[in-house]
């Protein structure tokens, strides 16, 4: 029994000694309570780190850390109350500041805090999961003094009129407003936000709403772009000076979308000052100003492209159906390039080279270009006026440039082929009159054809080429071959392949005799050196520079057409001859022969022949005599026929027809191509696909497609589908 | 300059001892002595500076931010110097001083714990930061750096599976289902304090159902995939996020291929693919499969089906993926490593069989054990009865072989921390291994 009673006892004894006296605890947490009260008063000097520091660390060792910890946020709760009654009673600018002074006096008395706390810290709070001493300082702090009733909106009004009056140009403390937002930074990224920042975009939406309009109601759209450009500046040093960085891209756009966005219409439309203005009158920065301005908002680009494309295609409209403009070819390509070159300046000088303005330039012009059906002789009628004179004693490089240009109109153009077909023609005849200026330049423009269009484009022009060299050899050939041909007469043959050179009706006539001689030597020395050939004489495009001696003795060179040379060689035999003896001896035909005796018998100047009776017109029972009065102060005379410049309203039909007809074969081979490599394909889809294969030469029309697929049902390469009459079969 | 000034004093429970605040300062801001040499402290230095504390232990702690090297006299119990050690705050310093940067071949036995759990473990996983935890049957144990254990974790006390740490605070736990309670699944739970944090729950079309959780896997990105028995049809790889818990996928055990029973997950960082490894004895076949998660695709797949009539031995054991080489490394009963590339569609293709001499199959111990493999940092570990191997280089040289006299044969292994922790059938004991300090010069 006793026994039991003493080992009862020991026990309990045991217990008594294991159980740490409470008022310890209470004692120690007194010590600590002092401390941090101290710390908090700034009366920290007299405390000790090792004392507080072990004191900490046993009420935790000893199992008091939640007491500790409670005790903790008790005391800290306390102190922040007191600082928040002394924060709200400050008036005025003091306000600010104090806040400012007790959250750097929290700060620090927190660090100290955490220091004697450490073990705390790194052990009661870890194992609990509770919050540690720092981030529960800064909630304490948010909580109580932040989001407290008299200083939430204060606060936050306090910061909003201090960035209204520094945007009104007033000077603030940007030292104390970087640290008072720092604290919403500290206390966490949600409380910035949430606490600040948002309120900050919505208070600056309303002032730049405001200001815009204000702006906007009083200003040139230049002006406003200027002012629209400032803000965006400030801002972006607004917050390098005080906001957190990320801030920069929200109230960025923001301003954006006020000073921007809700004004793009109105400014791009502006009346006297708008985008229309600007590019009239080549305002480049301030169309770069709009540009770089327009580009931070959404379909500010699109707008501002959109304006100029409509602009652009007007503007060209005009210039290409009116047709006073369009009288002269060579300065309505040369208008053409002028705008070009004025476009291509505004998007490289104010839209930053920007390949979708780009793109709508291009698109604007290949619109306009082909609105007028005569651009592709135009633009063949400019080269050859280029390459005819206009490039005399232009460098190299230039005669490039201008070729570049005129390049990119052409790959404007729809109807590739005509533009081929004129070209040819001018080409021929720069070739055979021997006008062309420059070969290089001409080899030139050939290539960049070649590269634009592909070889088969060009093969024929350069079949045009290579027959003048030819007929060069051959000439050489000829009189080497007849050396007793020196003397007389000299006779230049061109050969020409048919086919390469632009077909013309063979108009046959009787040479002279000392002419027709040579050239039947020409023809058997030419036959024999090739077989199976045959040459015919295309007398309507030859000239003849002949002799004249005039009745007082006057001398002259005549260059003149092959027919004319004819009619004149007539009158080395007789000194009168009427127009019937002249058109039998000749056998011109009547039109050409009119056309011929009118230039030589009716222009002032160039009259080498006297009509009687005189008149204007040539007619049937007229007579001719040699102009024994001709004078002319140059000792060579050309008497031209009266070359077309451009061409007749009949010959634009004709050679538009021959186009036509030039494409029948190529639509259809187009056809058969497609239709062999897919068998069976519906209406829609031939039309389709002929167009985008044929749309680097010309625009096919889908009637003339329609009438080619019949034809070829009718010859069996194709039928129809018996079900589906939309359908069409390749019939191999 | 100041050379006098940076000469301070201290008095430690009565033994005067002098040092500099450049020494000091080794100690970083947020120890003791970072605090006490801040401005804010007013540190008037009429006398010593007095620390009530054990003198021989602040010596070695002295030391140990003079050199950066530890050394315990003998006379010193390691857990007084732990503890003083946390007073300073100075516990990591001397974590990190304790052993150095892992290295397969220079790995030194530490030493080992003896538990009193009955029965066989079932696995051992390493912490990151040192500590273990050891599962057996029903219960796991937890042991922190120090290799102090702390308060057991169990999952309804239902058998464990697998279990393996999200970080040194939290570690999860896999376990049977106990039918109809509800019991069992996966949980997550608090290293220091054994506490249940969260229970992982797996719905199918919306209706919560039991599980069993078998093996675990953990992805960078705060994922955990484990192998999942449902009672009915909802076999396969459940995943779920780490930090809000909530389960967000579930890859559906195709036909004739076994998910939910997997005994190795290994999730592949460069691949995006988890790996699912099915072994011999659990099922009659091995089935080794990469399954990616966002097309619910597999997207790899091996099995030995039809290969074991000419080579009956070599039956797969275990299976780690080795995303460098592209290849996945394998391992049978007799320690003979075997390799299957991962670029090469599987479909049966042949294990490449390292020739390596099989002394094992002479002397098999009376309980044997499967081996195991592990990864890390290009050093290949396999585990083979009583003992754990190394093999380095391109061609996977045998360089150490790591072995202790009793305990049996080695069960389990796992390396992390900087250790390598190995569980011994027998005993109910376990081995930490770990590197020397480098080399003074």
């Amino acid at each position: 029994m006793s026994n039991q009673k003493k080992r009862n006892f020991q026990i309990e004894a045991f217990k008594q000694r294991v159980v740490v006296d409470p008022k310890y605890a209470d004692k120690t947490w007194k010590i600590l309570e002092h401390a941090i009260h101290e710390i908090y008063n700034h009366n920290a000097s007299g405390l000790s780190f090792e004392e507080l520091y072990r004191n900490a660390y046993n009420m935790v060792l000893h199992k008091y850390g939640d007491k500790l910890y409670t005790g903790l946020v008790t005391t800290m709760t306390f102190h922040l109350k007191e600082i928040c009654k002394s924060i709200e009673e400050a008036q005025g600018g003091a306000f600010l500041e104090l806040l400012n002074r007790k959250w750097n006096d929290h700060n620090k008395a927190l660090q100290m805090i955490r220091d004697i706390l450490m073990y705390m810290d790194r052990t009661y709070v870890s194992t609990t999961k509770k919050t540690h001493v720092h981030e529960l300082g800064l909630h304490l702090w948010r909580d109580n003094v932040v989001y407290s009733s008299k200083i939430q909106t204060r606060l936050l009004n306090t910061l909003l009129d201090l960035v209204h009056k520094e945007r009104t140009g007033e000077v603030i403390d940007r030292v104390l407003m970087r640290n008072v937002i720092k604290m919403f930074m500290d206390l966490g990224e949600s409380v910035y936000q949430d606490d600040f920042e948002k309120p900050f975009l919505e208070a600056s939406a309303e002032f730049y709403k405001v200001e815009s309009m204000e702006f906007i109601e009083s200003c040139d759209c230049g002006e406003y772009l200027k002012k629209a450009e400032k803000p965006l500046v400030e801002e972006v040093e607004r917050v390098v000076n005080y906001l957190d960085a990320k801030s920069e891209a929200k109230i960025t756009s923001v301003v954006e979308r006020e000073m921007i966005a809700n004004h793009v219409q109105r400014l791009v439309h502006m009346e006297n000052s708008g985008l229309v203005n600007m590019l009239l009158n080549d305002k480049y920065e301030d169309m770069g100003r709009m540009y770089s301005l327009f580009r931070r908002v959404a379909n500010g680009l699109v707008t501002v492209r959109d304006v100029m494309t409509l602009h652009l295609r007007e503007m060209g409209k005009q210039l290409v159906t009116d047709p006073e403009k369009s009288k002269d070819p060579v300065e309505f390509v040369q208008r053409l390039l002028d705008e070009r070159d004025k476009y291509d300046r505004i998007i490289n000088m104010a839209f930053n080279n920007d390949k979708t303005f780009q793109n709508a330039l291009n698109s604007s012009f290949e619109y306009f270009v082909n609105l007028n059906t005569r651009s592709p002789e135009f633009i063949s009628l400019f080269v050859d006026d280029k390459l005819r004179k206009g490039l005399k004693g232009v460098g190299e490089e230039d005669v490039d440039l201008i070729l570049d240009k005129v390049m990119m109109l052409f790959r404007y153009l729809q109807e590739k082929d005509v533009f081929e077909k004129y070209y040819k023609q001018h080409l021929a005849k720069r070739l055979l009159s021997g006008k062309t200026v420059s070969d290089d330049a001409e080899r030139n423009l050939i290539v960049k054809l070649k590269t634009e269009c592909g070889y088969q484009f060009t093969s024929k022009l350069e079949g045009m080429f290579t027959d003048m060299k030819t007929s060069h050899d051959t000439l050489l050939g000829f009189y080497n071959s007849h050396p007793e041909l020196s003397e007389g007469p000299t006779l230049v043959v061109q050969v020409l392949t048919t086919g390469s050179w632009p077909t013309q009706p063979t108009i046959q006539c009787n040479l002279p005799a000392e002419v027709s001689v040579l050239c039947e030597k020409f023809r058997s020395y030419y036959l024999g050196t090739h077989t199976g050939r045959r040459l015919s004489w295309q007398t309507n495009m030859g000239t003849a520079d002949i002799k004249a001696v005039f009745g007082k003795g006057q001398k002259h060179e005549l260059n003149v057409s092959t027919f004319q040379m004819c009619v004149l060689m007539l009158f080395n035999n007789s000194d009168r001859l009427s127009y019937k003896e002249i058109e039998q001896a000749t056998e011109i035909p009547a039109p050409d022969l009119k056309r011929c005796l009118q230039s030589m018998a009716c222009v002032k100047g160039k009259n080498v022949l006297r009509k009687e009776p005189m008149s204007k017109e040539i007619a049937e029972e007229d007579w001719f005599v040699v102009n024994d009065r001709f004078a002319s102060k140059f000792y060579k005379v050309k008497i031209g026929t009266v070359v077309a410049q451009k061409e007749t309203e009949p010959e634009k039909q004709e050679t538009r027809q021959r186009v036509e007809e030039d494409r029948k074969p190529q639509i259809e081979a187009a056809i058969v191509r497609i239709m062999k490599s897919r068998r069976v394909l519906d209406h829609n889809n031939i039309i389709a696909e002929v167009t985008k294969q044929l749309q680097t030469r010309f625009l096919a029309n889908p009637t003339e497609i329609k009438k080619r697929i019949e034809s070829l049902i009718e010859r069996d390469f194709l039928e129809r589908d018996n079900t589906d009459r939309k359908l069409y079969r390749y019939l191999a | 300059m100041g050379l006098s000034n940076d000469r301070i004093r201290f008095n430690v429970g009565g033994r005067i001892f002098e040092t500099t605040a450049t020494t000091l300062a080794n100690a970083g801001r947020g120890s003791f002595f970072g605090a006490l040499f801040d401005e804010n402290w007013n540190l008037s230095q009429p006398e010593d500076l007095f620390i009530d504390r054990n003198p021989d232990c602040f010596a070695v702690l002295l030391d140990l931010l003079r050199t950066g090297d530890l050394n315990i006299p003998p006379n010193i119990p390691e857990r007084l110097l732990h503890k003083e050690a946390m007073f300073y705050g100075l516990i990591d310093h001397l974590r990190t001083a304790k052993w150095g940067p892992f290295d397969g071949n220079r790995l030194h036995l530490s030493r080992s714990v003896t538990g009193i759990a009955p029965g066989d473990g079932t696995a051992i996983r390493a912490g990151p930061d040192g500590g273990c935890c050891v599962a057996h049957g029903s219960v796991v144990h937890v042991f922190d750096w120090m290799l102090e254990e702390h308060p057991t974790i169990n999952l309804d006390y239902q058998r464990v599976n697998d279990v393996g740490w999200i970080d040194s605070g939290n570690i999860v736990l896999s376990a049977c289902e106990r039918l109809g309670r509800g019991d069992g699944g996966m949980g997550l739970f608090s290293s220091s304090s054994g506490e249940l944090r969260y229970k992982f729950q797996v719905s199918h079309d919306n209706q919560i159902k039991s599980y069993s959780a078998g093996a675990l896997s953990f992805s960078p990105d705060s994922k955990i995939f484990t192998s999942c028995k449902g009672r009915s049809n909802e076999y396969g790889i459940g995943v779920w996020d780490q930090i809000t818990g909530k389960q967000l996928d579930f890859f559906y055990e195709s036909p004739g291929w076994s998910l939910g029973d997997a005994d190795k997950l290994q999730w592949l960082s460069g691949k995006n693919c988890l790996l699912v490894a099915t072994l011999f004895p659990r099922k009659d076949n091995c089935y080794i499969s990469l399954l990616d998660f966002r097309d619910k695709n597999m997207v790899w797949s091996w099995s030995d089906i039809g290969f074991l009539a000419t080579a009956e031995e070599k039956r797969v054991r275990d299976a780690i993926a080795m995303e460098e080489s592209n290849s996945i490394c394998v391992v049978n009963e007799f320690e003979d490593l075997g390799f299957i590339d991962m670029r090469m569609d599987g479909g049966g293709s042949s294990v490449r069989w390292s020739s390596r001499s099989r002394l094992m199959k002479s002397k098999m111990p009376d309980e044997p054990c499967y081996p195991k493999l592990a990864l890390h940092e290009g050093q290949l570990f396999s585990s083979m009865n009583d003992s754990i191997s190394v093999f380095c280089g391109s061609d996977w040289v045998l360089t150490s072989r790591l072995k202790r006299s009793y305990g049996g044969s080695i069960c389990d292994f796992s390396i992390g921390g900087d250790r390598l922790f190995a569980l011994h059938s027998e005993e109910n004991v376990f081995d930490v291994w770990e590197t020397l300090p480098p080399p003074i010069i």
